[in-house]
């Protein structure tokens, strides 16, 4: 039995310490070129021969016709606060609609709202473009907002299947008290779905630091100032660019890793709780 | 379907009824929209209707009419240039932009047609108000009205900005990508300097039309296959990955299971497109990978048990079909399994502990456990998530895309119609509308894949659209 256990014991671990390595040597190598002293691809060797902290120093300090980190940032992070704060709202707003009231018509909505979901995306890319030419707000963080959170009512499945899981007495009992619905939704339901809201927050925070098609789409400036990231480190990887940008491209990575993963660490928790809550009802 | 037209001939009587019956503030509410509200002291309500109704009005008059008159034919004055040689100053005709009409015609119709349903309910509601009026009935005052906006009819207050955005951001760019598909919108016909026009089912046709010129009918079953065989193959494998590694990492006897959790959980901090592009250099033909593995000598052995034909000096990672194919997949699996292994992860540890211990109680092995009492719990919570990540992958965009912008197809049936053998519907009707403008057709695809996703979903989702279980656990 205790030979079984060790054994048992050990081949998990030599599988978890192989299996990692081989999840994480992009990573690895992500982190080293950016710490690399060549500008280009170093194809000869994985762990580059000189290290120094310049494609960190031009990522931020040094921006230029190609490559203006600070700004992308800035805007990123914008339109991640706006899309965020947007978002969450109407995922809840809508959840609650749909998952604690009673009305006509509730139903043909909801349907409806899961046959529009499954139109794939980019097919109405082009025409959103020309919808918000029509309103003159491409090339602007705020059409880009507009893009982003615009239907983020559709994804209330989730969230409606956690509000689902709420007692209806906690709510009914508000209701006895003289509470309006607007009360119950503020004071009851919204504090009992904190998972819920985490989950919906970092969803659509994260949503524009992850997307770079629609982002193309919709922002055709040339002046990389009003890029975000992601359009602006893809850019650095065009042909052109990549022979003297890879390197900054890989640092711009490990910085844009950096609150993401921030993120994940603390609200890892609520994430699993948000995800399953949510799925249990089936 | 007879309780559905039951339903609107009832519509319709109603409104029908109200008109016949209504004293005469209800008939001048028929012209001037507030006009009954205001009869009956409801002042704000009834000024706030009248606006409303101006607006439409002045909006449809000025704005869109001239674009909506001109929907059936999508405009017939081309555009022309006229030089003047004298004041060296070109001159524009007034020509039409079919695109602007089909858009703000399509606007305008969808404005149109909330204003009559609006026009309806509030003839009804008059009516309603002129019964109550007569029962000798409260009649709800402004205030009153505002309060019931956040209690009984506070769905209406959630739901105005949401429905508002889903028809800017999707409703209206669906109706119309679904008109562009019949139409002849290509690079032939790009306004302003062109005009397109409609063309009734001719791209549908021409989607499975096999002849010189038009290799769409040999391109998609091809692509459609391999979307299929994709999506199923991306689900299952990374499903199955994740479920297995978080039942690794959970097992009993490994130690600091957070550590190696967070240690997986670190790739997708990290944007996707980054590492993506990332890969696609690692892989590349010239790449890293390609140098360790001829140093190594795998190059030559793969050449050597004949899976690599001789005239290659590198391994074609992401340049050769079937390759690009197995690596797709590998690298997608690469991508997927960390997130399914934190879902799984929360799934596995929500099991009620009775039941394992009156598993182990009866005697069951592990793997016994693992298959008739997690496998169930995991499926009966997953089922329905696995079919939208099904959909998902057929949409999935990015792994495709980014992965395969070197891939050059060696099949010149696929090239005409713009396409390669990694190409998924999504990527392929990308690349047809950004490098090629080929609109008409992307959007044909576009509405193909549509109805793959929809056939999908409705024959595994019944369940979950009828709602039927939902207060399940309320």
């Amino acid at each position: 039995m205790k030979a079984k256990k060790i054994w048992g014991t050990t081949w998990r671990h030599l599988l978890l310490i192989a299996l990692s390595v081989f999840w994480l040597i992009p990573i690895f190598w992500l982190v080293l070129t950016a710490f690399s002293e060549k500008k280009g691809i170093d194809t000869a060797h994985f762990i580059p021969e000189k290290f120094s902290l310049d494609n960190f120093v031009q990522l931020f300090f040094r921006p230029d016709t190609a490559a203006n980190f600070p700004a992308w940032f800035k805007n990123s992070l914008v339109i991640g606060i706006g899309c965020c704060i947007i978002s969450s709202l109407f995922v809840l707003m809508v959840s609650y609609a749909f998952s604690c009231m009673r009305f006509k018509g509730r139903k043909a909505l909801m349907s409806f709202s899961i046959i529009l979901g499954m139109f794939p995306g980019v097919l109405s890319m082009i025409a959103i473009y020309f919808v918000l030419k029509m309103f003159g707000l491409t090339n602007s963080t705020l059409g880009l907002i507009i893009v982003y959170s615009g239907a983020s009512g559709l994804g209330f499945l989730i969230c409606k299947g956690f509000f689902d899981t709420i007692p209806a007495s906690l709510r009914e009992s508000a209701k006895l008290e003289g509470a309006s619905e607007l009360t119950t939704f503020v004071k009851i339901v919204i504090p009992l779905s904190k998972p819920m809201i985490v989950y919906t927050v970092i969803n659509s925070f994260l949503a524009p630091w992850m997307d770079f098609v629609m982002a193309r789409l919709m922002i055709t400036s040339k002046d990389p100032k009003e890029w975000t990231v992601a359009i602006g480190l893809f850019n650095l990887l065009q042909k052109t660019l990549a022979s003297s940008y890879f390197g900054v491209f890989c640092a711009g990575g490990c910085i844009v890793a950096i609150p993401i993963s921030i993120l994940f660490v603390i609200m890892q928790k609520f994430y699993v709780e948000g995800i399953t809550g949510g799925s249990v009802k089936g | 379907m007879k309780k559905l037209l039951n339903k609107i001939g009832k519509y319709f009587a109603d409104f029908g009824k109200a008109v016949a019956k209504g004293d005469i503030w209800t008939k001048l509410s028929l012209v001037i929209m507030g006009a009954g509200y205001i009869g009956r002291k409801q002042i704000v309500k009834g000024i706030l209707m009248t606006i409303v109704e101006a607006c439409v009005i002045l909006f449809t008059t000025g704005v869109t009419w001239p674009f909506i008159s001109k929907l059936n034919t999508l405009g017939t004055v081309q555009r022309e240039e006229i030089f003047d040689p004298l004041t060296f100053e070109s001159t524009v005709n007034d020509y039409d932009n079919s695109l602007l009409i089909l858009l703000y015609g399509i606007v305008g119709i969808i404005v149109i047609a909330a204003f009559i349903l609006l026009y309806i309910k509030n003839i009804k509601n008059q009516y309603a108000l002129q019964k109550q009026k007569e029962e000798g009935k409260h009649i709800n005052t402004f205030r009153e009205d505002v309060k019931e906006l956040i209690n009984g009819k506070f769905h209406i207050t959630l739901l105005t900005l949401p429905s508002l955005g889903v028809i800017v951001i999707n409703v209206i760019p669906i109706i119309f990508m679904i008109c562009i598909a019949f139409t002849n919108y290509d690079d032939k016909h790009m306004p302003p300097t062109y005009l397109f026009s409609w063309v009734g089912w001719k791209n549908f046709k021409s989607l499975f039309t096999n002849s010189i010129s038009v290799s769409f009918g040999y391109t998609f079953p091809r692509i459609l296959c391999w979307t299929l065989i994709w999506a199923v193959v991306a689900t299952f494998t990374c499903f199955i990955g994740g479920i297995l590694l978080a039942q690794l990492i959970n097992h009993r006897w490994v130690k600091a299971k957070k550590l190696w959790r967070s240690l997986f959980v670190i790739t997708i901090a990290i944007p996707q497109f980054v590492t993506l592009l990332l890969v696609r250099r690692m892989f590349a033909d010239a790449g890293i990978v390609n140098t360790f593995c001829s140093h190594v000598g795998i190059t030559q052995f793969l050449k050597d048990i004949g899976l690599l034909a001789s005239n290659y000096s590198y391994i074609p990672f992401l340049s050769a079909k079937g390759w690009a194919h197995v690596m797709i997949i590998l690298i997608n699996i690469w991508v997927g399994v960390p997130y399914q292994m934190l879902i799984a992860t929360g799934i596995l540890m929500n099991i009620p502990e009775d039941q394992l211990e009156a598993a182990r109680i009866d005697g069951a092995s592990n793997r016994q456990i693992f298959w008739k009492v997690k496998m169930p719990y995991i499926m009966f919570i997953m089922g329905p998530s696995l079919v939208t990540s099904i959909i998902a992958n057929i949409n999935n965009f990015n792994v495709i895309y980014l992965l395969t912008q070197n891939y050059t197809t060696l099949d010149a049936s696929l090239a005409n119609s713009h396409a390669k053998e990694t190409d998924l519907l999504i990527t392929w009707l990308f690349s047809l509308t950004k490098d090629y403008s080929n609109y008409k057709m992307a959007s044909v695809i576009g509405i193909m894949t549509f109805i793959i996703c929809a056939v999908i979903t409705l024959l595994s989702y019944t369940r979950m659209i009828k709602g039927d279980k939902e207060e399940v656990f309320q």
